[in-house]
C-alpha cells in the first residue's frame, strides 16, 4: 500500500535467510514437533465431536490419499489452477501496463482515482448472482469473478508504482536527454517491480481466493465446487480434504511467489540484507 | 518506582565512591572475545573520555556499562554497588538521534517518557522537560513539534535534554556527535561542556575524535586492538575553562593530542597491548 | 479565491469521469430489452425502494452491519493481540510458522461448510468466520510491524527503565502502527466479502441473504440494487477507515511527505 510497508516486508523476507545452517536444522525439527503437536490436539478434539461433524485427521488424510486416486480429484484441482492461472495472467497483462500507463499521466491518475476507488471496494461477491445468471456455473464464470475482484490491487498499485517514478521520468528526460524509451525500458520499470510487486501479492491470493469462492457459492467445477457438495452430502471428511486441498494450493501460490518475490528483487537493497543496520 | 537520584547534590562525604567503575570487565559473543579486562573507574563530577580506533569494541563496552548487555567477565560498579542491568542513575544519549527518538508523539513527550515511566507526574515531568529543553538551548515552542521537524543538532539536543531532566548520576554518550557537521558539532561540545560544569554531572563520552576527546575531558581512556583493553589513560591538564579557538592552540593541547594519538595509532596498527591502568 | 478554484478544479477532475460513465450508462440502458441488464433509471428505483426507506434498509442492512461491526472487531483485536505475541516471542512464532502459514492459506469462504458444520447457520457462525478469515492480513502484519520496530528505541527505553506495558503500548505499539493499519485496511475488504458469503446460507436478512433470494426469485433490478447498495456500503466503511487512518497516523502522514520533499 506505502513504500514503507513494501520495505518492511522485504526486509523480513531478508530476515528469514540468514540462519546458519545447524540452526535451520534445529528449527525444522522444532516445525515438524509443533505440527505433530496441532495434529494431536486436532485429533483429540474430533473425540469430542460426533465423529462426523469433525473426523480425526487420520480419517481426513486416508481419504485424502483415497480421492488423490481418482481422476474427478485430478480434474477438480487442475480446473482450479487452470481457472486460478488463466485469471492471474489476465490481470497482470492488463492490470500492469494500464496501471503503469495511467500512473505516468498525472490527469489519467487524478481522473480514474475517485472511479477505481469505489469500483475496488464493491465485495466481488456481489456480482456472482448476476454472474451465474449471464454465465451459468461455469470455469468462464468463475474467470470474469476472479479477474474481476484481483485486477484492483495490481492496476491500483500500478499506477501507484508509476507515480513514483513519474516525477524522475519528467526531470532525468529533460536534464540528461535520455530517450523516453530507453528510459522507461532500464529505469522506470525496474524501479516500479518493488510496488508492482506488493499488488501482485495482493492480487493474487485475491485470485485463488475467488476462485475457490466462485466455485463453492456458484457451483462451478473445481475444488470450491467439490467442498460445497461434500458438505451438502454430508460427507464431511471429504469435505476436509478438499479443503486441505485448498490450503495446499494456497501454501504452493503463496510459497512460489515468495520465491518469485525474492528473485526478481535480488538487487534491491532490503532483500540483499543492506536494510536499516 | 523509585525517582530518578539526583545527580548533582548528593553530600561530599559519597564523594570517595566513583561514579561508575569497570573492573576487569570483559566480553565475549560466543568465542570471539571482543573486550579483554577493562579496568578504570571515573569520580563524581568528571568528563572521561573513551577513545579508540574503529571496530574496537566501544559500542560493546559502552552497551556493558550501560546495562543494556551484561557483561560475559568482570563486574561493573554504579556508585559502589555492582550492577548488570539498567540503573536509575545512567542515562544514555545515542549517537544515531534520529532513531533514538519516538517519530509518532511530540519532543515534549519524548522527553517526558523516562520521567512518566518512574512515577513522576506528568505535570511535573512536563515542568521537568521544559526546563532541560531551556537548558540545551531549545526555544519552548519545539516542545510541541514531531522531532523529525528538527534539525539534526536540534534533535541531538533534545536527546540531551532528556538525559538530563533524567537527572543521572551518570551521563554516557556514544559518539554524539559524530552523525552532525562541523559547526553544530563544536557548538553542542561546548554545550555539554557548560551543562557538566553547571550541574556537575559525570560525563563519559566514547568517541573516535581525538581533538573532541582532548578537548572535552579530564581523563582520556585509550583502548588498545582485540581484545579490547585499557591502553593507558591519560590526563588531560587543560583546566576547567575551555574555548574550541583559545584551548586547541595551546602547547598543552597539542601534546596531550599527540600523545593520546600516538597510542591510539599504536594500538590501531598492533594486537592486543599490555593491558594496564592508571 | 484561487485556492477554492484549484479544489473546486482538484474534485472536478476526479468527479467528470465516474459522472460521465453514470450518464452513459444512463442513457444507453434506458431502453434495454436485455433481462440482465435493466435500465439504470429502473435501478436506482429499485434501490430507493429497498435501501433508502428507513425501515426496510434497516431490515436489510441491519444483520449484515451486526457481523461487520463484530466480526471486523474480533478479527482487529485478535489478529493484533496474536500478531504482537508472535512478534515477541521469536521462538515460538518460529515453531508455529508452518501451522499459521497453513491455516492462512485456506481461503476463508472454503470454510464456510466448515463453519456451518461447526457452529450452526446463525448470526454466531457468521460473526466468527467473518472474524477468523479477516484476521490474518492484520495479523501478519502486525507481526511485521512488531518485528520491525527500532531498535534504538527498545535500547533507549529499556536505559530508562521503561516499564514493559509502557514499552508495549506506547513504543512497540505504536510504531508498528503503519503497518497494523495497512493490514486492518485489508482485512475489512475480506470483512465484507466473507460477510455476503455467510449470508448465503441459512440467513433470513442481510445484504448477501437480499441478494440471494433477488437472484432465485429473478428479481433482476433487486439484485443490481443490492450491487450498488454494497459498493456504497464498502465505500462508505473505507472512508470511515481512512479517516481514522488519517487521525491516528498523522505523524506518519506528515513524516513521509517530508522525506519524499526532500527526496
Amino acid at each position: 500500500m506505502t513504500a514503507p510497508a513494501v520495505e518492511e516486508t522485504t526486509a523480513s523476507i531478508a530476515a528469514r535467510s540468514v540462519t546458519p545452517k545447524p540452526a535451520r536444522l534445529r528449527w525444522i525439527l522444532i516445525q515438524v514437533a509443533a505440527v505433530v503437536l496441532a495434529g494431536v490436539v486436532w485429533s483429540l478434539a474430533s473425540l469430542a465431536f460426533p465423529s462426523s461433524t469433525l473426523p480425526p485427521p487420520t480419517a481426513v488424510f486416508a481419504r485424502l490419499g483415497e480421492l488423490a486416486l481418482t481422476p474427478g480429484f485430478w480434474s477438480a484441482v487442475g480446473i482450479t489452477i487452470a481457472t486460478f492461472a488463466i485469471a492471474l495472467v489476465i490481470c497482470i497483462v492488463v492490470g500492469v501496463p494500464v496501471g503503469l500507463a495511467i500512473g505516468a499521466s498525472t490527469v489519467a491518475t487524478q481522473s480514474t482515482r475517485l472511479l477505481f476507488d469505489f469500483l475496488r471496494t464493491i465485495p466481488p461477491i456481489a456480482i456472482l448472482p448476476l454472474l451465474l445468471l449471464v454465465l451459468g456455473a461455469e470455469m468462464e464464470m468463475v474467470l470474469v469473478l476472479a479477474v474481476g475482484g484481483a485486477i484492483w490491487p495490481i492496476l491500483i498499485q500500478s499506477i501507484y508504482a508509476a507515480r513514483q517514478g513519474e516525477a524522475l521520468l519528467v526531470e532525468m528526460a529533460k536534464s540528461y536527454r535520455i530517450p523516453k524509451a530507453w528510459f522507461i525500458r532500464h529505469i522506470f520499470v525496474p524501479g516500479a517491480i518493488p510496488f508492482v510487486m506488493t499488488g501482485l501479492r495482493l492480487g493474487t491470493t485475491i485470485c485463488l481466493l475467488l476462485t475457490i469462492s466462485g466455485e463453492l457459492l456458484g457451483s462451478a467445477p473445481g475444488v470450491g465446487y467439490e467442498i460445497a457438495n461434500a458438505q451438502a452430502f454430508y460427507d464431511n471428511t471429504r469435505m476436509y480434504a478438499y479443503v486441505i486441498v485448498s490450503a495446499v494450493l494456497g501454501l504452493i501460490v503463496n510459497g512460489g511467489f515468495w520465491a518469485l518475490q525474492r528473485r526478481l528483487l535480488r538487487w534491491h537493497p532490503s532483500v540483499r540484507g543492506e536494510a536499516r543496520s | 518506582m523509585t525517582t530518578p537520584a539526583t545527580g548533582a547534590n548528593r553530600p561530599e562525604a559519597d564523594g570517595d565512591v566513583p561514579a561508575l567503575e569497570a573492573r576487569a570487565l570483559g566480553h565475549s559473543y560466543g568465542p570471539r572475545e571482543i573486550l579483554g579486562g577493562i579496568d578504570f573507574s571515573i569520580k563524581r563530577g568528571e568528563f572521561v573520555c573513551i577513545v579508540g580506533p574503529s571496530g574496537v569494541g566501544k559500542t560493546t563496552l559502552l552497551r556493558c556499562l550501560s546495562g543494556l548487555q551484561k557483561a560475559t567477565a568482570g563486574e561493573l560498579l554504579v556508585l559502589g554497588t555492582v550492577v548488570d542491568e539498567p540503573q536509575p542513575g545512567v542515562a544514555v544519549v545515542f549517537q544515531d538521534y534520529s532513531r533514538s527518538l519516538m517519530p509518532w508523539t511530540s519532543v515534549l513527550h519524548n522527553v517526558t517518557l523516562p520521567l512518566r515511566a518512574n512515577g513522576l507526574k506528568t505535570a511535573e515531568a512536563e515542568e521537568r522537560a521544559r526546563q532541560a529543553l531551556a537548558q540545551v538551548g531549545l526555544q519552548p515552542t519545539v516542545a510541541d513539534l514531531y522531532p523529525w521537524q528538527l534539525s539534526g543538532g536540534m534533535q541531538q539536543r533534545v536527546a540531551i535534554a532528556r538525559a538530563l531532566a533524567y537527572n543521572p548520576t551518570v551521563l554516557l554518550m556514544d559518539e554524539p556527535f559524530a552523525s552532525v557537521d562541523a559547526q553544530t558539532r563544536s557548538d553542542l561540545e561546548d554545550l555539554v561542556l557548560r551543562l557538566q560544569r553547571e550541574l556537575g554531572l559525570t560525563v563519559l563520552l566514547v568517541t573516535h575524535d581525538i581533538d573532541e576527546a582532548v578537548y572535552l575531558s579530564d581523563r582520556v581512556v585509550a583502548l588498545s586492538g582485540s581484545p579490547a583493553r585499557v591502553a593507558d589513560i591519560v590526563d588531560v591538564p587543560l583546566g576547567t575553562e575551555r574555548d574550541q579557538i583559545e584551548t586547541k592552540s595551546t602547547h598543552e593541547f597539542a601534546e596531550v593530542r599527540a600523545k593520546v594519538h600516538g597510542l591510539v595509532r599504536h594500538a590501531a596498527s598492533s594486537g592486543p597491548a599490555a593491558s594496564s591502568a592508571s | 479565491m484561487s485556492r477554492l478554484r484549484t479544489w473546486v478544479s482538484l474534485v472536478a477532475l476526479e468527479l467528470w469521469l465516474p459522472l460521465l460513465l453514470v450518464v452513459i450508462w444512463w442513457f444507453a440502458s434506458e431502453n434495454s430489452t436485455s433481462v440482465y441488464f435493466p435500465p439504470l433509471r429502473v435501478i436506482l428505483q429499485s434501490f430507493a425502494e429497498n435501501w433508502l426507506v428507513p425501515e426496510r434498509a434497516l431490515a436489510n442492512l441491519g444483520p449484515s452491519l451486526q457481523v461487520i461491526g463484530l466480526g471486523y472487531g474480533v478479527a482487529l483485536l485478535g489478529g493484533i493481540a496474536i500478531g504482537t505475541l508472535l512478534g515477541l516471542v521469536r521462538p515460538f512464532e518460529r515453531a508455529v510458522r508452518p501451522i499459521v502459514e497453513a491455516l492462512r492459506a485456506i481461503p476463508g469462504v472454503a470454510l464456510l461448510p466448515l463453519f456451518i458444520v461447526l457452529f450452526g447457520i446463525d448470526q454466531p457462525m457468521r460473526i466468527l468466520l467473518v472474524a477468523y478469515g479477516a484476521a490474518w492480513p492484520v495479523l501478519l502484519n502486525t507481526l511485521d510491524g512488531v518485528r520491525a520496530v527500532e531498535p534504538t528505541l527498545l535500547d533507549m527505553a529499556r536505559i530508562f527503565r521503561v516499564g514493559r506495558a509502557r514499552r508495549l503500548f506506547q513504543i512497540i505499539l505504536r510504531s508498528a502502527g503503519p503497518q497494523i493499519f495497512a493490514g486492518a485496511r485489508i482485512s475489512l475488504a475480506i470483512t465484507l466479502i466473507i460477510m455476503v458469503v455467510s449470508e448465503t446460507v441459512g440467513a433470513s436478512g442481510g445484504v448477501g441473504y437480499f441478494l440471494m433470494t433477488a437472484k432465485s426469485e429473478f428479481r433482476i433490478s433487486s439484485m443490481w440494487s443490492a450491487i450498488v447498495a454494497l459498493g456504497i456500503l464498502g465505500y462508505l466503511l473505507n472512508i470511515l477507515f481512512r479517516i481514522a487512518e488519517r487521525y491516528v497516523l498523522r505523524w506518519h502522514r506528515l513524516q513521509q511527505a517530508r522525506l519524499e520533499k526532500a527526496s
